[in-house]
Formats: C-alpha cells, structure tokens, sequence
C-alpha cells in the first residue's frame, strides 16, 4: 500500500511502542504492516499488550477494548493499532 | 503413587464426576446462554460417548466453556488430558512423539495445525437439544485424568499425573478456603488461561466442582474486564495476576462490585493488595502452589505476610529443602521456593530457588531456557538472566554466537519456548566468565548485566 491516512498517527504509536517498553528498535523502521504482537515482526506479547494499551488510553484518551473474540487483533499490525486509535481517539 | 500406599479398597473408590446440586443450578455462563446442571451432563455425557477410547486428548479449545466441557466430557470416557506447558509449535511436535495417538480438541480451524483434532463446537452444535440427562456419571478415584508439565532442567518437559480423587479434594479445599473468604460461592471470571494450573483450577475446577458458575469470556483490556464482570450475576469472584490488577487499577476504569478477587503466579506486593482492596472493597486473596503441587496455601496479603497451608497438608523442610505431602498431593514434593514453617500451617515464603523463573504466570526454570539456547546451531556458549525481579521482570541473555543474528536466535527460540520467556535483550558478547567447573559465579554475571543491561529506572 502507498500512504495512508493515518501515516503521521502510525510514526507517534511507532515511537511510542519503543518509548514504552524500552525497545531496542529504531522507531523508524518499523513497518505499518508489520506484526506487532506474536512470532513475527516486533515480536510483542500479552505483556507488553497491557503497557501499550494504558499508554494509549492515556494519551488517547479512550479504553482499548477487544473488538473480536481475538484480544490481540488490534496488534496485528502498526497499522490496524493506528485504525483502532483514530477511530477511538478523544484526544 | 505406589500401591503399598493406596488401601486396597481405595481402588474400587468412585467418586460423582460433579458435586451434589440442584438439576438446575447454574454452571456456566456462555456467550448470551445460561447453562444449568442438567444440561452440562448431558453435553459433557454426549460428547463423551463421541471421543476416541483410549487415546489422550490435547484441549485446545480458546473458549472456557467449551475447554471445560472437553476435560469433563474426557474425565467420562477415560481419556487423558495433556496439558503442556507451551503450545509453540516444537513443544506441541515433542508432546505428540511422546503421545503419538493424541487427539486435539478445538473450537477453531488452525489451533491444532498438523494435528489430528476433532472440532468440539461442530459436535456439540449438532447434539440434539431434547434428549434426557444422563444419570451423573460414577470416576474412580484413582483414574488419571490430567497430566501437566513442567519445563524440567534437561530441556525434556516432565510429565506430572493428577488423578480425579485427589483433583477433586484440591479443589474442595481451595472451595472452602475461597468462599469461607467471599461469603459464599460466586461467579467466577478470569484474566489468565485456564490451559495453566492456576488459570485451570481457578476458573474452570473451582467453579464447576466448587459450586460456583464458570463464566466464558476471556476479558483482557481493563475496559473489557469491568465490562464482563458488570455482566455476571452478583456475587462476583475475580481471578488474576498481579500484572493484570495493577493494570486494571491504573486504568482508572469503574468496576463493578466484587466479593472477592484471587491472584498468583507472581508474587503480589502488600501495597498493591492494600491498594486493591480499598478501590474494590474486596478481600483479595493470594494462592501460593505450583504445577506439581498445584494450591497448597493462601494468604492475604493486604493484612498478613504468612501463608496459611490447605487443611491436611503437611510441610517440613531439611535445610533450603521444604517438602510437601499429605491433602490431595500425589506424592511428597519439593518446593521450589525456600520457606520458613512457623506454628499452626502457617509459612514464610523465604525466596525461589535460583533456577525456577516465573513470567507472567508461565514458568519455565533457566535450565531449560539455557538448554534450548545452546542447543541451536551456530550458538557455541550462551547464558539467561533476570536482571531484576518483579512483576513485570523480563529475562535477558547472553550469547556467543559469531556469524548469527539476534533475528535468528530469536526464531529458533520460538520454536521451542513461550514468547514471554524470549530475552530482552539478547546481548552478543566474545565469551562468558566461566570459572573451572564450568559456572558462570554469581558476581561475574552481575558485572555483565551491569555492563551490558541498562534498564529504565
């Protein structure tokens, strides 16, 4: 895909990521499709979920909630987290 | 257990697969569904009759109600429950070279992956909805009905059989303790999985054979916790983690009033808890046990530093050594913790032994881990850590591994180990401070994480 909408939004969650969990990653180089969460990508698992997901609400200002059966489906990818955020944001 | 120690009579022992109730006390809450006693029997008993006799069941069913219904359903036909310790992908190949007639359980397309698996939602879908309960099915008592794992030092899992009579009198006296502790039975929700010991017998056993009501969901956001429990019927009993409760408390969420709220696998702070209990106004209750043993004490810590062993369980230690026997234990065991017995069932947990580590509720022992390192190509020395402890600790290793990527080492790791347990970091260094015999000394490694290791404050 070329630009998306919520490009500028993907690079603050990006850099947000690294902040919050004290990566060992460039933020810039984290991919928007890359995976967050499971065996590929940036590897993050339910911990980590946890701590992102109280930095989101708030600096975002909404409760991250499951949208499926899947708790992790928001983290599949920078890109869907950076969906979820703008469609949730009330901040 | 030997024979020498079973009376001979206690063979021929049959115990009630569920406890005395009423046909239509409620068991389960599921999706927007109500399930009574009669009908769990009779879905259980259906189901049952439809598992391949003999062969050991590997449940992976992600939905608790239907996890629940498999283990039961296999309690009934005799079949063995596997429960491992990882599903990653080579834990799951080396659970079925040694189980090679297991049968997966599940309630989706691709948990299973290569395995054989039986779908438990299409059979249970296609029960017919009026047929008559059966009567309530008569287990031995000595019938093995679950095996666990436990991670073991050798980098071979070890297998660790329950039986349903001493499952059964775990459960009861984890029952009594907890709901002499909230005022009565309630229904339980819980953050952890239930394919764990704790997650198991604390919000699938206790409430099914404790007389509460086992709910379905597996809330994870803070926001999806308060919102499931709001849903149950009061009184309502929250199983977590330490990890969990300090997320859901700094969340800020309101949260529905709780009878009570259970937490293991981590050690809980006393400030934590006191701070728990104010917001809730709620006793919390902490459950101290592990795989082996499963529960063998509880506490609240809010009020009191000493654990309070179950009724009949017997503790002595020689030394650092502490052993447990006696109440539902299969056998004497040691603790992998150093306690300190005081008076009346009561201890001080002193601190765990070196190699046993505990993340997020998964444990796994530092043995193991430096095993799987080691044994992947083009690793020539290698070494965990646990930099610092604490609730949300991360381990770290060190590597000598000339010519691989952390990429690489990361993707043989997950093969073989639960992605919590992955180091971070993984530092690559020329070589490790090994002394004569081999070890890495205490202080050597503590320079090197000093050097290496920078963590926030």
């Amino acid at each position: 895909m070329n630009a998306t909408p919520n490009e500028a939004l993907e690079r603050e969650v990006a850099a947000m990521i690294v902040e919050a969990l004290n990566l060992e990653v460039e933020a810039a180089s984290i991919q928007p499709d890359d995976a967050l969460f499971g065996d590929d990508g940036l590897g993050l698992d339910s911990i980590d979920i946890l701590e992102v997901a109280l930095v989101v609400s708030k600096r975002y200002g909404f409760q991250l909630k499951a949208d499926s059966e899947d708790n992790f489906a928001i983290f599949a990818s920078l890109r869907s987290l950076a969906t979820h955020i703008a469609a949730h944001r009330t901040t | 257990m030997s024979i020498r120690n079973a009376a001979p009579e206690l063979a021929a022992v049959t115990l009630p697969l569920l406890p005395e109730a009423a046909p239509d006390a409620i068991v389960a809450l599921h999706g927007h569904e109500t399930i009574r006693r009669d009908r769990f029997v009779r879905e259980l008993c259906a189901l049952a009759a439809r598992l391949p006799a003999g062969r050991p069941l590997l449940n992976l069913c992600g939905d608790r109600y239907h996890f629940a219904l498999g283990l039961f359903a296999g309690i009934v036909q005799g079949n063995l429950s596997l429960l491992p310790n990882s599903t990653a992908e080579g834990n799951l190949a080396a659970l079925q070279a040694d189980y090679p007639d297991l049968v997966c359980l599940t309630d989706d397309a691709h948990s299973a992956g290569a395995l054989p698996a039986l779908r438990l939602d299409t059979l249970l879908a296609a029960l017919p909805a009026d047929a008559a309960t059966p009567a309530m099915p008569q287990i031995p008592a000595q019938q093995r009905v679950a095996c666990v794992f436990t991670s073991g030092s050798t980098g071979r899992p070890q297998p660790h059989f329950k039986t349903f009579g001493k499952l059964v009198r775990n459960v009861r006296a984890q029952a009594r303790r907890t709901w002499s502790t909230t005022g009565g039975p309630c229904a339980v929700l819980g953050t952890v999985p239930f394919q764990h010991m704790y997650g198991l017998e604390s919000t699938v056993l206790l409430p099914v054979l404790g007389g509460g009501i086992l709910c379905a969901p597996r809330p994870y956001y803070p926001a999806d916790v308060a919102e499931q429990l709001a849903r149950l019927p009061e009184p309502r009993f929250l199983v977590t983690t330490p990890y969990h409760l300090r997320n859901l408390l700094a969340s800020g969420i309101a949260i529905a009033p709780v009878a009570g709220l259970l937490s293991a696998t981590a050690p809980l702070a006393n400030e934590l808890a006191r701070h728990a209990e104010a917001r809730l106004q709620a006793p919390l209750l902490e459950i101290y046990g592990s795989t082996e043993t499963g529960q063998i004490a509880t506490r609240r810590p809010a009020l009191e530093d000493l654990w309070l062993l179950h009724d009949d369980i017997r503790l002595a230690c020689e030394g650092d050594d502490c052993f447990v026997d006696g109440g539902h234990l299969e056998a004497r065991l040691r603790l992998g913790d150093v306690v300190e017995p005081v008076a009346d069932g009561r201890f001080r947990l002193l601190g765990r032994h070196a190699d046993l580590i505990n993340v997020a509720g998964k444990r796994s022992s530092l043995g193991f881990l430096n095993h799987m390192l080691l044994r992947l190509p083009g690793v020539r020395d290698a070494c965990f850590c646990l930099p610092r402890e604490g609730e949300t600790a991360r381990l770290a290793a060190f590597v000598v591994a000339p010519g691989l990527s952390a990429a690489t080492i990361l993707a043989g790791l997950r093969q073989q180990v639960d992605a919590v347990f992955l180091p971070r970091p993984l530092v690559f260094v020329d070589q490790l401070p090994r002394n004569a015999t081999g070890k890495i000394p205490a202080a050597e490694l503590e320079a090197l994480i000093a050097r290496h290791i920078t963590r926030k404050p």
